[in-house]
């Protein structure tokens, strides 16, 4: 399958359809890759597939550093593609203007990820090239199993939990960094004319901090996990994401991620939309 | 260190019997910030507005707080005379003493508390305040009148007697409305067309109205004294400039047998038709849904016929683009169904009266169709089932109206007259004839109304029988009515041959989703909200925009008309400077930070919001941001909300400011 990513890139790299290929190379570890950025048709080698190829490459999509060496090319999963329909929604990009080189995927990392056994886009719904036999989408899975275990817990538990777990946030910012969707300029946690969110890492800004994270990505987070990846005190963030996203789909019947021309739940409106809550 | 004034309201009792306002004042006086802090008994009065102006003077105030009432109430007030007393109007902010606090609270200390707090938070905001200055947007003095019953004519005639230009947009494809279809007029018995047309002639002769019949309000974009209109022109398959009207079409049009909206189904019609002899303008239509040529492209003899060649069949609908300053909606109303089916699901209909079911059962409108000279019996009285002219005739009030349980709690207003009217000319054409009422009150409110009901019933001889009537069924050719005589106490029966049923006033049928389109509320029941029911009663809640008639709320003629005078003085006053003042309160965006996620753009209620491209000096393109329309900005503050990086603010409501509210109720 590598031979044929390398070949589709060279190809696009010669041709001059795209100026960048963003892909994987190995790491400097073993069992452990990097994002690379191709330029140049003879450096396509670099290029790697393997299980070991956890980032979310979306998050470059956007990033002036890539974005200004032109048309680019990326490598990506089934949920990576979901960030970029999100992307495309929010026009951070337009879909013409990037080349979908999609891979099949039967699951990231050994044991795999607590996220690809409930993955229902092994083959990614969208792209431009397709590497690898199609996978059937899994149907008979329940993506929120953990956040109905989670909610079965009394409210006093689950204060109990995240204050334990938020307590340890040392506001490294990790999980924006990584995140595709936090493509603010400047983020609201760097504004400090007012300063809405308080800067030091002691419980009450950390919860601050995540929550307005949290609501950020609710009807937009594709649950890529890169934030829970990244974070250096382990915290489970995709708990909260998810959380949110289970009453996005109960509420709306929306998931985001599938659909590039689906209006975005939270800044979308029909005049007829019931109004119960006014009074 | 701000100069802040703090003027604390009595508002007589209103708020010095559950807040100490002496205490409030005493304690704001303390706050950083606060320079003077005074309490008095009715700060709106003359001497309230004058301590005001003389402290700002004196103590060389930077900023005002009014601890008072809801500034929707009285912000103007003490804007103006912060105005005077040489302040930017929005230096002056109002703290709710009184409605979100002394009408809502039973604890003094504690309300007296929260009146603090209240004024403390106003405080902070007012110290982070700054000078703002009205926009100035042109007007374009052409004024839309969407509806041309009695209500649209009257207002489309007062504006273009103004000196201005008027567009009058009809869905029908003649004007006049329901009035038109009235045989005669209570409490005067004058012919209803009689009045009528000759209006109707005016608005076609006034070269300043412009009519589009047979026509719809498509899509209405921008903003008071600025509205872009654009008006679908349903296709009428006849060329107007050069049909004469001579009636050669519809005479020989072979499809005779169409139930006539205008006769409420009692007349027919037939597909190339206008609606009735004195129809404005006498211009036929086909109608497309029955026509023969257009279902079979077969017949095409009103072609043939023509000899002036203005039938047209491949007419195509047409979109019309108007640029207007004001709107006046005046689209009337429909009547309550008394069917089996209902439009709302709360609505059970009144199946017990067999409305579908006998022939003999009508409602209001159909027997005034049967009362006038150019209605389908040539205004005799006959019965629908047989054409016998009917010897005893039931009316039948309240149905729909103010019945919670099957139809609606309002009261119709103008049945109880019009009743009164049916039954007396019904016994002015049959002379041996019995009219009987079932009523739940008369309720004749109105300049010589109630002597109107009292001549029905004491001249007339018609016979009032208070109480409901529980069903109606058939007995031989008759129909008998079976209900309450509450004022005897017994069970009545009465043998008819014709049931007439006053049914309710409701809304057009498509008032709401013409509300949503061009942008203004409408209240439970469908009718459109006024801005406030007693001081501003013909204005909606968007600028610029006008009731008239029965849309607003069920109305009679004269009240329609006077409403309608209204409206359009309204419209004569907007279009009385060549420019409007607009509050400055408007959204903007940080081109630095915005990073163009269109979330504002797609939560914006009034389209305000649009892209933008930054491009270097070359010409390349840097980056997209969002771009807030001054004149379409209603300062609603929905595109803030959604900004995720914050990039908009809101004047006279930014970051800072609330930021400083905020802040201070949390360190209270």
């Amino acid at each position: 399958m590598i031979e044929q990513i390398r070949e589709k890139a060279k190809e696009l790299l010669a041709s001059g359809e795209v100026k960048v290929v963003i892909g994987y190379e190995n790491g400097g570890l073993p069992e452990t890759t990097r994002p690379v950025f191709i330029t140049s048709p003879d450096e396509v080698d670099r290029l790697v597939w393997n299980k070991y190829c956890y980032a979310n490459l979306a998050t470059f999509l956007w990033r002036k550093e890539v974005s200004s060496l032109g048309k680019p090319a990326i490598v990506a999963k089934g949920c990576d593609v979901k960030a970029i329909v999100v992307l495309i929604q929010e026009s951070q990009i337009k879909r013409e203007d990037v080349v979908i080189l999609g891979v099949t995927c039967t699951g990231v990392g050994d044991p795999p990820l607590s996220k690809c056994p409930i993955c229902d886009v092994n083959t990614p719904r969208e792209y431009d090239c397709l590497f690898g036999e199609e996978i059937p989408p899994k149907t008979d899975i329940n993506k929120f199993a953990d956040v109905d275990e989670f909610e079965k817990k009394s409210p006093e538990e689950r204060w109990e939990f995240w204050e334990e777990q938020l307590s340890k946030c040392v506001k490294c910012y990790a999980c924006r960094q990584v995140c595709p969707m936090c493509y603010c300029e400047i983020c609201i946690a760097d504004k400090n004319q007012p300063q809405w969110i308080e800067t030091s890492s002691h419980t009450r800004g950390n919860y601050h901090w995540n929550l307005v994270r949290a609501w950020h990505l609710a009807g937009r987070c594709v649950d890529c996990l890169e934030c829970e990846r990244v974070c250096p005190v382990d915290i489970p963030l995709s708990l909260v994401n998810r959380r949110l996203a289970k009453s996005v789909k109960a509420r709306f019947g929306y998931e985001p991620g599938y659909d590039t021309e689906a209006p975005p739940p939270f800044t979308d409106f029909k005049p007829q939309d019931p109004e119960e809550f006014i009074k | 260190m701000s100069r802040i004034g703090v003027f604390v309201c009595h508002c007589g009792e209103n708020i010095a019997r559950m807040v100490d306002v002496t205490r409030v004042a005493e304690e704001t006086a303390k706050l950083p910030g606060v320079a003077v802090s005074v309490d008095y008994r009715y700060m709106c009065s003359d001497p309230g507005q004058n301590m005001i102006k003389e402290a700002i003077r004196e103590h060389k105030l930077d900023g005002v707080v009014v601890a008072a009432c809801s500034p929707q109430m009285h912000e103007p007030t003490f804007r103006a005379a912060v105005v005077e007393g040489g302040l930017n109007p929005y230096l002056c902010e109002m703290a709710n003493i009184r409605e979100h606090c002394s009408w809502v609270h039973t604890d003094k200390e504690l309300a007296t508390q929260k009146a603090i707090d209240l004024v403390r938070i106003m405080v902070e905001k007012v110290g982070k305040n700054q000078e703002l200055f009205p926009i100035k947007v042109p007007v374009t003095k052409r004024a839309l009148v969407i509806g041309g019953g009695i209500a649209g004519i009257q207002a489309a005639l007062d504006i273009a007697s103004g000196g201005h230009e008027v567009v009058l947009v009809e869905r029908e494809p003649s004007i006049g409305g329901n009035m038109a279809r009235l045989s005669e007029t209570f409490p005067t018995l004058d012919c209803s067309q009689c009045i009528l047309t000759p209006r109707m002639v005016e608005v076609d002769r006034d070269p300043r109205i412009t009519l589009y019949t047979y026509a719809e309000v498509e899509e209405v974009g921008g903003f008071v004294g600025n509205f872009k209109v654009k008006i679908r022109q349903k296709a009428k398959s006849v060329i107007a400039d050069l049909c004469n009207g001579c009636g050669d079409c519809w005479n020989k049009c072979p499809q005779k047998k169409i139930p006539s909206e205008f006769d409420a189904g009692l007349g027919y019609r037939t597909a190339i038709y206008v609606p009735f002899p004195q129809a404005v303008p006498n211009t036929p239509v086909i109608d497309r849904e029955r026509c023969t040529k257009f279902l079979k492209d077969k017949c095409g003899i009103c072609e043939k016929v023509c000899t002036l060649n203005a039938i047209d069949y491949t007419m195509e609908d047409e979109i019309i683009e108007v640029e207007v300053g004001a709107i006046v909606v005046a689209t009337g109303y429909d009547l309550f169904s008394v069917g089996k089916d209902q439009p709302n699901e709360q609505w059970t209909g009144y199946g017990e009266y067999n409305y579908d079911a006998y022939p003999d059962v009508i409602d209001g409108i159909q027997f005034e169709r049967l009362l006038s000279a150019s209605g389908p019996t040539q205004g005799e009285i006959r019965r629908p089932s047989d054409g016998k002219e009917p010897k005893s005739v039931v009316f039948i009030a309240c149905v729909g109206s103010r019945d919670p349980e099957k139809g609606l709690e309002y009261c119709s207003k103008i049945c109880c007259m019009y009743i009164a009217k049916h039954a007396m000319l019904y016994k002015h054409k049959v002379h041996d004839g019995q009219p009987y009422v079932f009523y739940m009150d008369i309720r004749a409110g109105g300049k010589n109304y109630e002597e109107f009901v009292r001549r029905a019933i004491e001249e007339d001889g018609v016979l009032y029988i208070r109480g409901r009537v529980s069903k109606i069924y058939k007995d031989g050719e008759q129909l008998v009515v079976v209900g309450a005589d509450t004022l005897s106490d017994s069970q009545v029966q009465v043998r008819a041959d014709l049931v007439v049923l006053a049914t309710a006033i409701v809304p057009h049928r498509d008032a709401y989703e013409l509300a949503q389109k061009i942008g203004f509320g409408c209240g439970s029941q469908g009718f459109f909200s006024e801005a406030h029911p007693k001081l501003r009663p013909v204005e909606t809640n968007t600028a610029g925009i006008y009731l008239a008639g029965a849309c607003q709320a069920p109305k009679d003629i004269p009240d329609a008309v006077a409403q309608a005078g209204a409206a359009a003085s309204k419209v004569q006053l907007l279009f009385s400077s060549d420019e409007l003042e607009r509050e400055p309160i408007i959204a903007s965006v940080n081109e630095a930070t915005c990073v163009h996620c269109r979330n504002c753009i797609r939560v914006c209620p009034y389209s305000a919001i649009t892209d933008k491209e930054i491009k270097d000096k070359k010409g390349n393109l840097i980056k997209m941001v969002a771009e807030v329309n001054e004149g379409l900005c209603l300062g609603c503050g929905a595109c803030v909300a959604a900004c995720p990086s914050k990039s908009i603010q809101l004047a006279g409501f930014n970051d800072e400011q609330v930021f400083a509210e905020i802040t201070a109720l949390g360190s209270g």
